[in-house]
């Protein structure tokens, strides 16, 4: 196979005291894939995501993201990963333009001002740049999340949870914008949905109470197979 | 459904993002802009540090008022003026990381490829900032009401000298703890529950110094010097400390 890995952890495990969040994760992950991730609450979806975004440290075990070493190489493993979540990592009172001009410049992007315009015409909110994000609808403060994550254009996209809480139609919008910017990409979405995430995925995985119980390609799996995989894996998990 | 790829959006996506490192320096400020920006729109910082900063003021001034024609304020009114600056900056610490944690902003900037320590830095200038306004309105009014009918030293002004040295070690103190409670459940009682022990030394030293700074007639005593030089050596110790422990107290 000559497509090279964006992602390979293993053992990844992780300990919150005497809870085992994440056990002995191991898996490969090709380039420019769609992992989406399912189990149910509590399985280390999200736990995975943070250790795999460098918010939390692994207990054991280690990861290479595109051929570099998550614990030693974490600084310049950042700029090439976005993170979209159910929470949007704005800050309320400043207006959609200063926070998308804040992690712009944090990034240390050449011509802050221009990409920022570009992102926000690209999450068709500039009309509302300048409103504090506290004002937005659920749908419009993801909008800007989405333009927060891609700012500096990262290969890696995680996405926790990211339909939580939208409406049918702000649903509609993200699908579109996640299509425009999957080439090129590599995206890993933590999903409560099995049909949605089925739907966008290219792999999946089951996690159930913190291990690993089933990864797959969709290649060859149509849906009906999948749920019954699923329920399968997650009884296996129990 | 599956949505055809718009070949412009696409273009402007990935439109030739250069992305150089900023500085150290260029960091910081960055994120000491936001802080202060954020503040200036809200004011909940300055607000309620300085309405708690008046409330203590007219508490002693009840207090006082019933104490004896003989009674010599001088000799705890460096107390009193630390009662209530510790108290104010409790009261700021607990609320310094709200924005940040109200949905996920904190974990935005920790995506960034930056020092952790840069976060620190700025949080505490910030918090330093803030605690050194609310000074300038709250201690003249604290001289004035207190200490007016009394003669204090000559050398009074020298009193600044602590209140800096003193804030200096509280925002540094203040900002590490409050990031460690921020996440946890009842995190206002446990920040005073930590903060006030491991501030003890830097308080005993500047309440000592502002004390002698107040009674003393003789400018620069040794008394003074000694303590403000066991608070200097408080804050340097605490600010490596913070500095060095920061990217591990704030990564799960």
């Amino acid at each position: 196979m000559s497509q090279t890995l964006a992602i390979k952890t293993d053992s990844l495990s992780k300990r919150f005291g005497s809870v085992r969040a994440l056990d002995s994760v191991s898996f490969e992950l090709p380039s420019d894939s769609f992992l989406s991730v399912f189990g149910p609450n509590g399985a280390g979806k999200s736990t995975l995501l943070r250790i795999l975004a460098t918010l939390a440290r692994p207990t054991s075990g280690s990861a290479q993201l595109f051929g570099l070493n998550l614990k030693e190489d974490a600084d310049s493993l950042r700029s090439q990963i976005g993170v979209l979540s159910h929470r949007s990592m704005l800050f309320p009172d400043l207006t959609a333009y200063e926070n998308l001009l804040f992690f712009g410049r944090l990034y240390g992007l050449e011509s802050p001002e221009y990409r920022v315009n570009e992102m926000l015409d690209l999450v068709e909110m500039t009309g509302r740049k300048h409103d504090a994000v506290r004002g937005f609808s659920r749908g419009m403060t993801q909008r800007v999340a989405i333009a927060r994550a891609l700012l500096h254009d990262p290969r890696l996209l995680l996405l926790d949870e990211p339909y939580s809480g939208l409406d049918p139609g702000a649903i509609s919008l993200l699908d579109e914008l996640l299509e425009q910017i999957r080439p090129g990409r590599t995206f890993i979405m933590v999903s409560h949905d099995l049909g949605h995430g089925f739907s966008l995925a290219s792999h999946i995985m089951v996690l159930s109470r913190g291990r690993l119980v089933a990864f797959e390609s969709c290649q060859g799996l149509n849906q009906q197979q999948f749920y019954d995989l699923y329920h399968q894996s997650i009884e296996i998990g129990k | 459904m599956t949505v055809e790829p718009d070949q412009d959006k696409q273009k402007q996506i990935a439109s030739a993002v250069k992305v150089k490192r900023p500085s150290t320096a260029s960091q910081f400020v960055t994120l000491f802009a936001r802080d202060i920006r954020q503040e200036m729109r809200t004011r909940e910082m300055l607000s309620s540090m300085g309405f708690y900063a008046l409330l203590v003021l007219l508490v002693l001034g009840v207090a006082l008022a019933q104490a004896d024609s003989s009674f010599q304020i001088t000799s705890i009114s460096g107390g009193l003026l630390w009662v209530m600056i510790v108290f104010t900056s409790l009261l700021g610490l607990n609320r310094s990381f709200t924005s940040e944690r109200e949905d996920g902003g904190l974990e935005g900037v920790l995506l960034v490829p930056l020092d952790r320590s840069i976060i620190f830095l700025a949080k505490m200038a910030a918090n330093l900032v803030f605690l050194l306004v609310v000074e300038m309105i709250a201690c003249p009014l604290f001289f004035f009401f207190f200490m007016s009918q009394n003669a204090a030293s000559a050398s009074i002004a020298l009193v600044v000298m602590p209140l800096l040295i003193g804030s200096i070690g509280i925002a540094a103190v203040g900002t590490l703890l409050a990031t460690i409670t921020s996440g946890a459940r009842g995190r206002d009682v446990l920040l005073a529950m930590l903060f006030i022990p491991v501030i003890f030394p830097l308080l005993y030293a500047v309440v000592s110094a502002t004390s002698v700074t107040i009674a003393n007639t003789e400018a620069l005593s040794s008394a003074f010097i000694s303590s403000l030089a066991m608070a200097a050596g408080y804050d340097v110790i605490m600010l490596s400390v913070s500095w060095l422990l920061y990217d591990f107290v704030i990564t799960d």
